[in-house]
């Protein structure tokens, strides 16, 4: 089997100015909303990266696609893996169980929980919610792709590998 | 071409100069704020205190509430109202400005200045109901100045502004009473916007709107003042051809820009400019001295003057581009700051002249009414050693500009309608509504913003409209979208009026003497000259004993920007007008406050917003508001 180095979306965070528009650019895109009508109808925006405050200043989480991915390793239903040089999630598999949430050390995942009848009882489809690279809207991995990178005013986004991610902090 | 930057030709030559030499414009400042920040957008970002800056996050999982406990429908209505004071703060510091002239012209210290319309004078007058019985004329100008002048300062809230009290329908001066909206002074309304936005103060967003609706109400007032007495000192326009885009400068001339919004000055710089024309000529020009417009100046001396206008607010960084503007002088309003840098990479000399209004890389003539002539002089003299400096080989100006058929005044309409029935003027207009000939009326008002193609939703949506058989009104910005295309001729009434609306157009053109048609949209002013609109509107009300919510007239902004056009359209909605933006205001965050805009005060002032940013959607929405009045009218 080969193996390709995962990238993953760096943010330095001597620039982020916790603005959070990278949450609305994710939200947006990943659920083909306009930001106007979202905020008209009350449609919550679900972004795969939230900025949290730090004492070193404002910090994003979102899946750094590790190598040795916990949440590869926790999923009962094997709908985590790797892929294409980042950790894939297939919605259609997951059954929401949040085991990977647990054993993401960043807390990079979040579950997306919708109540909806079936059958006249109420049932709950769950899926977890990461960051794909936006790979499922536009097909293919590039820094132009990437709704958060392209939102950030400050341009304090990078994707990157973690060999190019060693080279900037040595 | 870049699909949001301009529609027009004049515009994308010297945009493919600019990104040839690598001069930035506004559409390249646009594109580098892009995305532009959502919160913004919405108009959830508070930055009332210190304590925040704070925003609601209507689109996640909260907050739901600033620091204070401020939801975001109180923060939305907040920031509204404030952009509404900002707008009635600009507008009626010109109106403040004129009004001031005429009280120093009264005391003797402003000797350049005359009265040029003095039957405008005397109708102000009898409308103040000041008495010219046996009065000086310095007597008069000083009664009429103090009038005016205490619409900014009248201390009993009981009173309404004598100018907004003596130009709107008895009924609707008493719906915008019981609402508590009738200001009593311009200036205290717009500090209780500014009071009670402070931190700890009214939280409940219906409020704050009302006062945003009062805020509204005192921009008019400020307004239709400051073009009464423009009016009056400068001369009412009348029907003027002149022409417009940026093929009005000239190789051979002096090329000299007026831009913002203030005629004051502008008016000297026209009579000066003849005055040292031959200074221009003696320094090589042989052309002498060519004064263009730009924005709503330029909107000012086109009206009174003929004085060709160059561009409108968004391209008017273009002029300088062409090389062969010498000077652009401005005075207060919507000058891009950019104009500072960009004329330092030419010999252009950007001159600045009011004391409120300095730009970094600019020179400074401080402009006084007292010396009016003299700094006006000192302008000129400016620009033609400019012209000495200008590089011949950097010169390139578009070849192109269209006819325009301007100078509409409200009494210019009622003098070309005169000539058909001379005893009842408005008759011809309103039996031509009545009987559909006209469907209804649309005032095109506001800016540009890079948004949006410049001028293209104007010209769309107008040309809907005029095949629909609706009369066209345009001031300011929009005003420029239209003379620039060639939209002010009889050319383009032929071309694109429907049936109906071209005979009737027709009509009052032959009869007035113009052998041919009026034009498709009427040139009535810069962006302060609105009010011109309102007083036909007015005057067709009284006639006919409605109230102007009843009437098929509606008002557009299809790229509308500034805080002034945010209080110009709140001022339409308070007085009964359907609204449309073209533009997504600020304030998608709040519901409660999209509704109030869009559908409350329906019941409260019989005026609402329509937001439309597609032209040919917006066009649609337009007429139908129109067709909804009239069967209300049942016409």
């Amino acid at each position: 089997m080969t193996t390709s180095e995962n990238r993953f979306v760096h943010v330095d965070s001597s620039k982020c100015l916790g603005c959070r528009s990278c949450e609305i650019a994710c939200g947006l895109s990943h659920q083909d909303l306009d930001l106007f009508s979202a905020a008209l109808h009350g449609h919550k925006l679900e972004p795969r990266i939230v900025v949290k405050h730090s004492e070193q200043g404002p910090i994003t989480v979102q899946c750094r696609h590790c190598e040795d991915a916990p949440c590869v390793q926790v999923c009962p239903v094997n709908a985590l893996y790797h892929q294409a040089g980042m950790v894939t999630l297939s919605e259609e598999t997951c059954i929401g169980c949040r085991l990977c949430s647990k054993a993401c050390p960043f807390g990079a995942i979040r579950v997306r929980v919708k109540s909806q009848l079936e059958g006249g009882k109420a049932v709950n489809k769950a899926k977890a919610l990461k960051c794909d690279l936006c790979i499922s809207r536009i097909g293919a991995v590039s820094e132009e792709a990437c709704a958060c990178i392209q939102s950030c005013p400050v341009k304090a986004m990078k994707l990157i590998t973690a060999a190019e991610y060693q080279h900037k902090i040595c | 071409m870049n699909k949001n930057q301009s529609c027009e030709p004049c515009a994308n030559e010297m945009l493919t100069l600019a990104r040839t030499n690598k001069f930035e414009t506004v559409w390249d400042r646009y594109e580098q704020q892009l995305p532009q920040c959502g919160f913004g957008l919405l108009g959830v970002c508070c930055r009332l205190c210190w304590k925040g800056p704070c925003r609601v996050n209507p689109v996640g999982d909260g907050p739901d509430q600033g620091v204070c406990g401020a939801d975001v429908h109180t923060i939305v209505a907040r920031n509204l109202i404030r952009g509404i004071a900002a707008g009635t703060a600009a507008h009626s510091d010109h109106g403040r400005h004129i009004a001031k002239t005429l009280l120093e012209m009264s005391e003797g210290h402003a000797p350049d200045y005359i009265i040029k319309d003095q039957e405008k004078l005397h109708g102000i007058a009898a409308r103040l109901n000041i008495s010219l019985d046996g009065k000086e004329h310095n007597q008069l100008l000083r009664e009429i100045a103090l009038k005016s002048l205490e619409d900014f300062s009248r201390q009993d809230e009981k009173i309404p502004c004598a100018w907004l009290e003596s130009t709107i329908p008895e009924v609707r001066l008493a719906k915008l009473t019981a609402l508590g909206v009738a200001p009593h002074n311009i200036d205290a309304s717009i500090a209780d916007i500014m009071a009670r936005t402070h931190v700890g103060t009214d939280a409940d967003p219906a409020n704050l709107l009302l006062a945003g609706l009062r805020g509204s109400l005192a921009d008019y007032t400020g307004m239709y003042l400051a073009t009464e007495l423009s009016d009056a000192l400068f001369g009412t326009p009348e029907p003027v051809v002149t022409s417009a885009n940026l093929g009005v400068i000239k190789a051979n001339c002096v090329n000299i820009a007026v831009n913002g919004h203030n005629p004051l000055l502008s008016e000297f710089v026209c009579d000066m400019a003849a005055e040292l024309n031959d200074e221009a000529i003696q320094a090589g020009a042989d052309g002498g001295i060519n004064v263009v417009g730009v924005c709503c100046t330029g909107n000012e001396v086109l009206m009174r003057r003929g004085i060709p206008l160059a561009t409108n607010y968004l391209s008017q960084e273009l002029p300088i581009l062409t090389g062969a503007l010498d000077a652009i002088v401005v005075d207060v309003q919507c000058i891009m700051p950019s104009l500072g840098k960009l004329s330092e990479c030419f010999h252009t000399k950007l001159i600045t002249t009011m004391s409120s209004c300095k730009i970094p890389g600019a020179t400074h003539i401080e402009f006084q009414t007292q010396t009016a002539k003299e700094s006006s002089r000192e302008i000129i003299r400016l620009a033609i050693a400019a012209y000495k400096r200008r590089d011949h080989d950097k010169v390139n100006i578009p070849q192109h500009s269209s006819t325009v058929i301007g100078g509409f005044s409200a009494e210019a309409v009622v003098g070309a309608l005169s000539k058909l029935d001379a005893n009842d003027p408005l008759k011809p207009l309103l039996d031509n509504i009545v009987n559909g000939n006209i469907q209804g009326v649309a005032l095109f008002a506001g800016c540009n913003t890079p948004k949006v193609p410049q001028d293209q939703a104007y010209l769309t949506i107008a040309k809907e409209l005029a095949k629909r058989n609706v009369l066209l009104l345009a001031t300011g910005c929009g005003a420029g979208a239209f003379a620039k295309a060639g939209m002010m001729t009889m050319e383009a009434t032929e071309e694109f009026a429907g049936d109906s609306l071209k005979a009737v157009l027709r009509a009052i053109g032959e009869a007035a003497g113009l052998n041919g048609p009026l034009p498709l949209v009427l040139h009535m002013g810069s962006c302060v000259d609105n009010t011109r609109a309102v007083s036909l509107a007015v005057a067709l009300a009284n006639k006919i004993g409605v109230d102007l919510d009843q009437l098929p007239v509606v008002a557009s902004a299809p790229e509308c920007m500034s805080e002034k056009a945010l209080a110009i359209g709140t001022w339409a909605v308070s007085l009964g007008f359907p609204t449309h933006l073209g533009v997504i205001p600020q304030v998608m965050g709040s519901s409660v406050v999209v509704d109030v805009l869009t559908e409350k005060t329906k019941d409260l002032t019989g005026g609402y917003f329509i937001v439309e940013t597609d032209p040919q959607a917006a066009a649609q929405k337009i007429y139908t508001a129109i067709q909804e009045r009239r069967q209300l009218l049942g016409i």
